[in-house]
């Protein structure tokens, strides 16, 4: 307690110091992100992933303050383009991260683009954002890697006729499309296609359905939310085919809902919490103290991320950082050490990040080989 | 023989009908009375939720106890409802104001306002994640029957909400306050004239729809396992829906048009694709309003 104290007195005073130093200089930052509506879980946790971020920059003695302004998009792309005028027409504000999903990202971006204001999403997955212009970047593997590779993986294993579902939104069509291309190119077959409503309760007519095609293997695009109650209805329907999923899936929450039947099912990753790696370790217990404990998957984990290579980015840009500066700053952003592996962007201004197979194992996600 | 892959589409449509009139029957009881659509029952059926999984986190309890506490938080949740929605928009009592458009329309509003409020209140002290239920509380065993799956919650669900609907019908038609809530959704005013203390009728209105609603809500938390702040709302739309179709104040018509828009929503699945199955039930309602205005089974005079 007494350490704590002393600590926090000391972050204080340097802050203090340092404030008093460079007359406060701050440097403007926006979020765009769903803070309340049905994705609000994710947007809240982006902004406490940004608020841990934030904290560690400005008590790390920079010769400026950063701050950063959250604005909420409810993940509704009319609201989230008015955010992006709100931001460019504040002059102030030099990088912009989020929004969440890939539709209402793609929507901002057309603003970002004609005021060349660079943008960062930590989570906008569809293959087409990052092509709108030179201002988009992003911090998640598309799903023009993902899909191909867990392609492999499932052909690997020795399922031939694979069934495809995902969630009706831009991202889930990219899922479809990348793992379709990756399993025709090697091979297999995509027995069954289909899409689903976000937030669907009942999925046990489309499974029962997509059962009728007899796939060796079920591929699926969604969240954990919409994932936990397939998975459950997989059960309940008494149904064995093996499920295999994307990074999207991947959160500890899953398997809180899902409990025994997310038992066995496959996925992909790039954060592990449990990696003993210092880094990894102290954004895990930050998250943790923030959070009643709870262990932080992977899309806070890309936030917090994401905010730490603009922040970096703001940094090199500094003095007098503009978006201009800003931008070019983050596309030399190379091995940048974050708790999601080593993050370069590629002349397309793709976050290329190394893959983790994982799989559900006694209740927790365990890396495997194969 | 049928392709028994059609018998379970048949049963999982039912069942799925089921939820929809669990809450259905409680915002048709309320619409009857007070010929106002009560924007804020998709929030009382999500207080009811969480009223159980407090409950729930906190001790151990039985699963009956789960559902009274859920019905008592159902009850004060209607009450407090109406006080704050509905009751002020009745100060005036002469028959212009009674039967005036702007008075009911004002309710829709504050009904929205109230139902905003609380969702955003639950966000704020639960967050907005999804919770789940501890497994030994889950309603959802599987269950063989021949070639088709079931859960126990389909039969919990049956029974309950078969109880509601008996229950509500010789409520309404066998005891006095049935006769009065008949009463005063037939005429306000002439109720009033005749020693009937409307208030109270439609406070009592309130907390029974209400509690049906609540007891929906837990009901289907248990059935799917997850519980969260946005959770009344698609319901709320099946249940609107339903309401609608068979013509806003008949209470069977209501729970006949769930379990409709249940079937053809699963049978739907098996022709289009999934995405498109919430199409069935907004088509649906379409086709009502417009060869049958009144609804399927509004065609009778009298309300509720």
């Amino acid at each position: 307690m007494t350490a704590l104290k002393t600590a926090s007195l000391a972050a204080l005073m340097t802050g203090a110091l340092a404030g008093t130093a460079l007359a406060a200089d701050t440097v403007k930052i926006g979020y765009q992100l769903p803070l309340t509506g049905e994705t609000a879980q994710y947007g809240q946790d982006f902004r406490k992933a940004a608020e841990i971020a934030l904290t560690e920059f400005n008590a790390s003695g920079k010769p400026f303050k950063a701050e950063i302004v959250f604005e909420d998009s409810r993940s509704d792309a009319k609201e989230g383009t008015n955010i992006a005028r709100k931001f460019v027409d504040d002059k102030a504000i030099v990088g912009v991260l989020g929004d969440f999903t890939s539709g209402v990202s793609m929507a901002s971006a057309q603003v970002y683009k004609d005021a060349g204001m660079p943008q960062l999403s930590q989570t906008a997955s569809h293959p087409d954002y990052t092509k709108i212009s030179k201002y988009q970047f992003r911090n998640i593997a598309t799903q023009a890697q993902e899909g191909p590779y867990n392609a492999k993986w499932m052909l690997s294993k020795g399922y031939k006729n694979i069934a495809v579902i995902a969630e009706q939104t831009d991202w889930g069509q990219s899922v479809v499309s990348g793992f379709t291309d990756g399993v025709k190119a090697n091979g297999g077959t995509v027995v069954f296609s289909e899409f689903f409503n976000r937030g669907l309760k009942d999925y046990r007519s489309l499974i029962s359905k997509l059962e009728r095609a007899k796939p060796d293997a079920i591929y699926t695009g969604f969240f954990y939310e919409d994932g936990a109650q397939f998975l459950r209805q997989v059960q309940q329907l008494g149904i064995k085919t093996p499920v295999y999923s994307t990074s999207a899936a991947y959160s500890p929450k899953l398997i809180e809902l899902a409990g025994e039947a997310a038992e066995g099912v496959h996925l992909t990753s790039n954060f592990l919490p449990t990696d003993p790696a210092p880094h990894i370790q102290h954004f895990v217990t930050e998250w943790k103290a923030a959070s009643n404990g709870a262990v932080p998957g992977q899309f806070p984990a890309q936030a917090y991320d994401a905010v730490r290579i603009m922040l970096a980015a703001v940094e090199k840009a500094y003095p007098n950082p503009t978006r201009e500066k800003v931008r070019d700053a983050l596309a030399q952003t190379k091995d940048f050490a974050g708790v999601t592996g080593k993050t370069s962007f590629s002349a397309d201004r793709e976050a290329e990040k190394e893959l983790v197979k994982v799989e559900v194992k006694g209740g927790a996600f365990v890396p495997v080989a194969d | 023989m049928i392709d028994p892959y059609y018998l379970q589409q048949l049963a999982i449509g039912l069942s799925l009908g089921m939820t929809y009139a669990l809450m259905a029957i409680g915002f048709t009881l309320i619409f009857g009375v007070l010929n106002v659509v009560n924007f804020a029952h998709g929030e009382v059926y999500t207080l009811g939720a969480f009223a159980g999984l407090v409950l729930i986190s906190a001790t151990a309890p039985p699963i009956f106890a789960v559902i009274f506490i859920a019905l008592a938080i159902g009850a004060m949740a209607g009450f407090s409802l109406e006080r704050i929605a509905f009751k002020p928009f009745r100060r005036f009592t002469d028959e212009a104001s009674l039967k005036s458009r702007a008075m009911r329309e004002s309710t829709l509003l504050s009904s929205l306002a109230v139902s905003i409020v609380v969702r955003e209140a639950l966000e704020i002290v639960f967050g907005s994640q999804m919770r789940s239920v501890p497994f030994e509380y889950l309603i959802n065993t599987p269950v063989r029957i021949g070639p088709v799956i079931l859960v126990t919650g389909d039969f919990i669900i049956f029974g309950v909400a078969a109880a509601m609907l008996i229950g509500l019908q010789y409520l309404l038609t066998r005891t006095r306050i049935g006769l009065s809530i008949r009463a005063v959704s037939n005429n306000p005013l002439g109720a009033k004239y005749v020693g009937i203390d409307t208030d109270r009728t439609i406070i009592m209105t309130f907390v029974v729809g209400s509690m049906m609603g609540a007891a929906a809500g837990i009901l289907t938390g248990l059935y799917y396992g997850a519980i969260f702040p946005a959770m009344g709302f698609v319901p709320g739309i099946k249940a609107f829906v339903a309401m609608v179709m068979g013509g806003l104040s008949s209470i069977p018509g209501a729970v006949i048009c769930a379990l409709i828009l249940g079937i053809s929503e699963s049978m739907a699945t098996t022709f289009v694709s999934s995405g498109w199955s919430d199409m069935v039930a907004y088509g649906f309602l379409i086709l009502t309003l417009i060869f049958f205005p009144n609804g399927l089974f509004g065609a009778r005079r009298e309300r509720v």
